[in-house]
């Protein structure tokens, strides 16, 4: 299976995004962001959808998009964007603004398909070193502001009270979390950012103590989940997607069943 | 014995309301200051003052360190009122203290790090909690272990918003002395916000007593009494002894009982 190069791509890119959106999931998950995740998603779908209208690489689309929006975030507060109302309607208008593109575009039915539920085993050679960077530039941030995002993310009363710039962390994280969105859309699909964004940590959750165990877990976990899903899409022919998505949901329900077992027995 | 606080003509108003007027107030080295009061009287907004997050309208804030010399806000230990914890939040207590850590960038610890940890949580009291989940423990570990947080970076100064609100009378009568003690073992300078005046005259050198617009400071024998408190209030005010127990009425005895005086513990 390895002799095909877009085998080899899709394996490089998935598991670079895997990583990356595993570890980012961790504070995802402890910010209460992952519905501002999936709403980044949509609006990075009509991001895409505009770059094919203007003549542009997608990809470009979407990270343009998802950035302005995380900017936009940062300025509201993300206070605003907490309210179910503000998530639905920003969530519905740019579904619809990208629909519009879309049909501007006459673009025919494999670019929807492949921005809405992934196209991983469609990546270029050109496009695996661009996504691999793009993950290695956000661990590297990952790392640089580790503890002042720890420290805010699992304790934010602490946080401020200790001083700590409360509101350039949240800023800063939501740019973090907009290109991390960006590039999960190229591996799942808008629709299934979930995937990868909230479904590991969720399950590193389940399993760990610390952390860092937790950052550690979530990305082996979907990285874990990435390499089956693209194995057993290779022998049935069926989506990658479907399979990545459904080894994340089982490692989900293993765990939580884990977590439970451990809390029934007596200590 | 280092640190300490000095605040003069300090009037803040907020949205239109005058929340404090006129505060002038000196918080001594190693000295620990209870500040009581009802909701409202600006307690936090006091809080807020000293750690430069509200600017007052006049008055001025001065925070000093050693021989004098001029403080910074991140020499306050800060553990504010209200938390909301996961009750499933993966940290351990030893973690959960090492986040207030003051390195930034840094993402493992040093030794020196993990001894700084061990001390607060030595000094608190929870060294036995290290290992725990902080999402497992009672109000009155979890209210230490914040404690710990704030003591983590070497604080010259504690203060501690209600810490004691919420917890059972055992409970808060162990803060309020893991408290003193921290105070009297660093010659930490403390602000100590509670409702329960009993509590405070046992272990506060001084209070602090605060209404919307007016208050008083002293010992407790100095403070709690009808001519100071009734001013305070504007309408006559009763001080009732129990025994060693302190309950503050107004009068007539008909109308509501300032109940954040009655003793928490009144089957303790």
């Amino acid at each position: 299976m390895f002799q095909y190069d877009f085998m080899q791509n899709a394996f490089i890119a998935g598991t670079a995004v895997a990583v990356m959106c595993g570890m980012v999931g961790v504070f995802v998950m402890a910010r209460g962001l992952s519905f501002i995740a999936h709403t980044f998603s949509h609006i990075g779908f009509s991001g895409a959808s505009f770059a094919v209208l203007a003549g542009w690489d997608p990809f470009y689309g979407l990270v343009l998009f998802t950035l302005a929006s995380a900017v936009a975030i940062g300025r509201l507060g993300v206070r605003f964007f907490r309210r179910d109302a503000s998530i639905s309607v920003i969530l519905s208008l740019f579904l619809g603004l990208g629909i519009l593109f879309l049909h501007l575009s006459a673009k025919q039915a494999s670019f929807v398909s492949s921005i809405l539920f992934g196209s991983v085993v469609g990546i270029s050679g050109r496009d695996v070193w661009q996504i691999a960077g793009l993950s290695v530039l956000v661990l590297l941030a990952l790392a640089l502001g580790y503890r002042m995002l720890k420290f805010d993310s699992f304790d934010p009363a602490g946080a401020q009270a200790a001083g700590l710039p409360v509101a350039a962390i949240s800023a800063g994280f939501l740019v973090l979390m907009s290109i991390a969105v960006a590039e999960a859309v190229q591996i799942v699909g808008a629709l299934l950012v979930f995937t990868l964004m909230t479904i590991p940590a969720s399950s590193a959750r389940c399993l760990t103590h610390s952390v860092f165990s937790m950052l550690i877990v979530s990305a082996a976990l979907a990285a874990a989940g990435v390499w089956i899903g693209l194995v057993l899409a290779y022998y049935t022919n069926w989506p990658a997607s479907f399979f990545i998505t459904s080894v994340e949901a089982l490692i989900y329900f293993i765990a939580l069943g884990l977590q439970q077992a451990r809390e029934r027995r007596p200590a | 014995m280092t640190h300490s606080i000095s605040l003069e003509h300090i009037t803040v108003s907020l949205g239109g309301e005058k929340i404090l007027s006129d505060v002038s107030l000196d918080l001594r080295p190693g000295e620990f200051l209870g500040v009581i009061g009802p909701n409202g009287a600006g307690k936090s907004t006091l809080f807020r003052v000293i750690l430069g997050l509200v600017e007052p309208q006049e008055g001025i804030v001065r925070l000093m360190g050693p021989q004098g010399r001029p403080a910074t806000p991140s020499q306050i230990g800060y553990v504010p009122q209200s938390r909301q914890l996961d009750a499933e939040t993966p940290i351990t207590v030893f973690d959960f203290v090492s986040l207030a850590l003051p390195h930034k960038y840094r993402p493992w610890l040093t030794r020196r790090d993990k001894e700084a940890v061990r001390e607060a949580l030595r000094l608190t009291q929870s060294g036995h909690l290290a290992g725990k989940s902080i999402g497992r423990l009672s109000g009155g570990e979890r209210q230490r272990v914040y404690l710990a947080q704030a003591l983590v970076r070497g604080p010259g100064i504690l203060m501690l918003d209600e810490p004691t609100s919420n917890l059972d009378p055992g409970a808060q009568e162990k803060m309020a002395a893991v408290v003193h003690r921290v105070c009297r073992e660093k010659g930490i300078a403390v602000l100590f916000i509670s409702h329960d005046v009993n509590l405070i005259a046992q272990y506060a050198d001084r209070i602090l007593y605060l209404t919307r617009g007016h208050y008083a400071v002293g010992t407790v024998e100095e403070v709690i009494r009808p001519d100071v408190l009734s001013p305070l209030y504007g309408t006559n005010v009763r001080v009732e002894h129990r025994g060693a127990r302190l309950t503050v009425l107004t009068d007539p005895a008909d109308r509501v009982p300032i109940c954040y005086h009655e003793p928490a513990g009144a089957k303790r």
